[in-house]
């Protein structure tokens, strides 16, 4: 199952439903290091809301997307990590770190919008 | 009615304490009860039930004596309901079944004792004392074969043993829950995860925090975060006596756990020895964003938050305002 990028306006969306193999994610990488550039898109939101489990593949792809997406000029943010998952994350070792979190959907596009206002690139 | 509450708590004790039968079984063997035994104490058995009373006044006159059992027999409703279990219970100590409903009453008692704050050490005195007039009581009857009652007694003996372990184990497991409670309570009570504004919490952190607690602490925090749709929160450590390495690297954890919650953590109360011992011990806390004291961390909080914080005095200097 390959996860659909949303385009809502110069943001994509994607949000991960169900427990990805990792050559799904690396499916998802690809897709959005070429939909970042294709149209012209300020932000790129993940939404891990569903995911009850983030091991480290995981993790280090999506801040490798992150990483990508803001080389092709787009600001990435993580959003709806859960707090089980969170806690669970922290004692791996594993942090997200250099990649911006939100709360939830609507958090993470207000960061988007806030950081497009500024006119720059925040990295938390 | 008080009886079936009561039967119940016992039953629902006995469960947690895990008695069950291969339990009853196994402390039998432990005080070496055999099937040999049954007869030698139904031979004395008319012996104890005619004089359930003198023992039972026994027992009670040797606790009232004592200053340590005075909780036990100053009140009168628990003092008299201990004479009647403890006339059941020499009665029932004869009678050969050693079951489940036989424990079942000892817990009851000592349930009662465990209530009336009696030590185990008070009651072993008593018992012993009651056991040494059922003895005299046996040998004085059989003086022609005293070998036989000298048996007679040592089965009893094995009885008496095996209600001193399950009295013995109600009064420590009693003393350890309110330990428990007492543990639970504390745990509750130092973890409050405090709204201060919409989208704003504080995390007063007091006293001593091990790995268990830094767990807990942790994760009320995390579902406060969830729950309050919470974007800053002000970590006060201003109680925090100590910091080590360990307890440093717990805090990293919060804080590293709260961001990828998309939350932002702001630690406050860092006195001058923590920032020092920090200092001293190397450890990398760049990743915080530290303020001196709780109020300037709550009017960071609110700069982070677009509120605009103002100041009484004309002179004060520039109003803080959202960047």
């Amino acid at each position: 199952m390959s996860v659909p990028i949303l385009k809502q306006g110069d943001v994509l969306i994607a949000s991960i439903q169900a427990a990805l193999s990792d050559r799904e994610l690396a499916q998802l990488h690809d897709a959005f290091a070429d939909q970042v550039g294709r149209f012209r898109s300020r932000g790129v939101i993940i939404d891990v809301t569903a995911l009850d489990v983030l091991d480290s593949f995981a993790t280090r792809t999506l801040r490798s997307i992150a990483y990508t997406a803001k080389l092709r000029g787009a600001n990435a943010v993580v959003v709806g990590i859960q707090p089980d998952v969170a806690f669970a994350m922290v004692q791996l070792g594993l942090s997200l770190e250099g990649v911006a979190t939100a709360l939830d959907l609507e958090e993470g596009l207000a960061y988007i919008r806030d950081v497009a206002k500024r006119g720059g690139h925040r990295v938390r | 009615m008080a009886d079936e509450i009561q039967q119940a708590a016992s039953k629902a004790l006995m469960r947690e304490m895990g008695l069950d039968e291969a339990n009853i079984e196994r402390r039998k063997k432990i005080v070496g009860f055999e099937a040999s035994d049954l007869p030698r104490i139904a031979a004395i058995r008319d012996l104890v039930t005619q004089h359930t009373d003198d023992y039972v006044t026994t027992f009670f006159n040797h606790l009232s004596g004592l200053d340590d059992a005075r909780s036990l027999i100053a009140s009168r409703a628990i003092a008299e309901r201990a004479r009647q279990l403890k006339r059941e219970h020499l009665v029932a100590m004869v009678q050969g079944e050693y079951g489940m409903k036989y424990v079942e009453q000892r817990i009851e008692l000592g349930t009662l004792y465990a209530k009336a704050g009696l030590d185990a050490r008070v009651f072993l005195g008593a018992f012993h004392q009651l056991l040494k007039h059922i003895g005299s009581a046996v040998m004085k009857q059989v003086d022609r074969k005293p070998v036989d009652g000298f048996e007679s007694f040592m089965s009893l003996k094995k009885i008496a043993f095996f209600d001193i372990g399950l009295i013995v184990d109600v009064l420590v497991f009693e003393r350890e829950r309110v330990i428990r409670q007492q543990q639970e309570s504390i745990r509750e009570l130092s973890t409050p995860v405090l709204q201060i504004r919409e989208r704003l919490l504080l995390l007063p952190i007091i006293g001593v925090i091990d790995t268990q607690r830094a767990r807990l602490i942790t994760e009320s925090l995390l579902r406060s975060i969830r729950a309050n749709r919470a974007k800053v929160v002000v970590m006060d450590i201003t109680g925090v006596a100590t910091i080590d390495s360990k307890v440093s690297n717990h805090l990293l954890q919060t804080v590293t756990a709260a961001r990828l919650m998309g939350a932002h953590v702001i630690v406050t109360g860092l006195s001058a020895e923590v920032a020092q011992s920090l200092v001293a011990l190397g450890i990398e806390l760049s990743k915080l964003n530290t303020v001196g004291d709780l109020q300037g961390g709550l009017e960071e909080a609110e700069r982070i938050l677009g509120y605009r914080v103002p100041t009484t005095a004309t002179d004060a200097g520039p109003a803080l305002e959202g960047s």
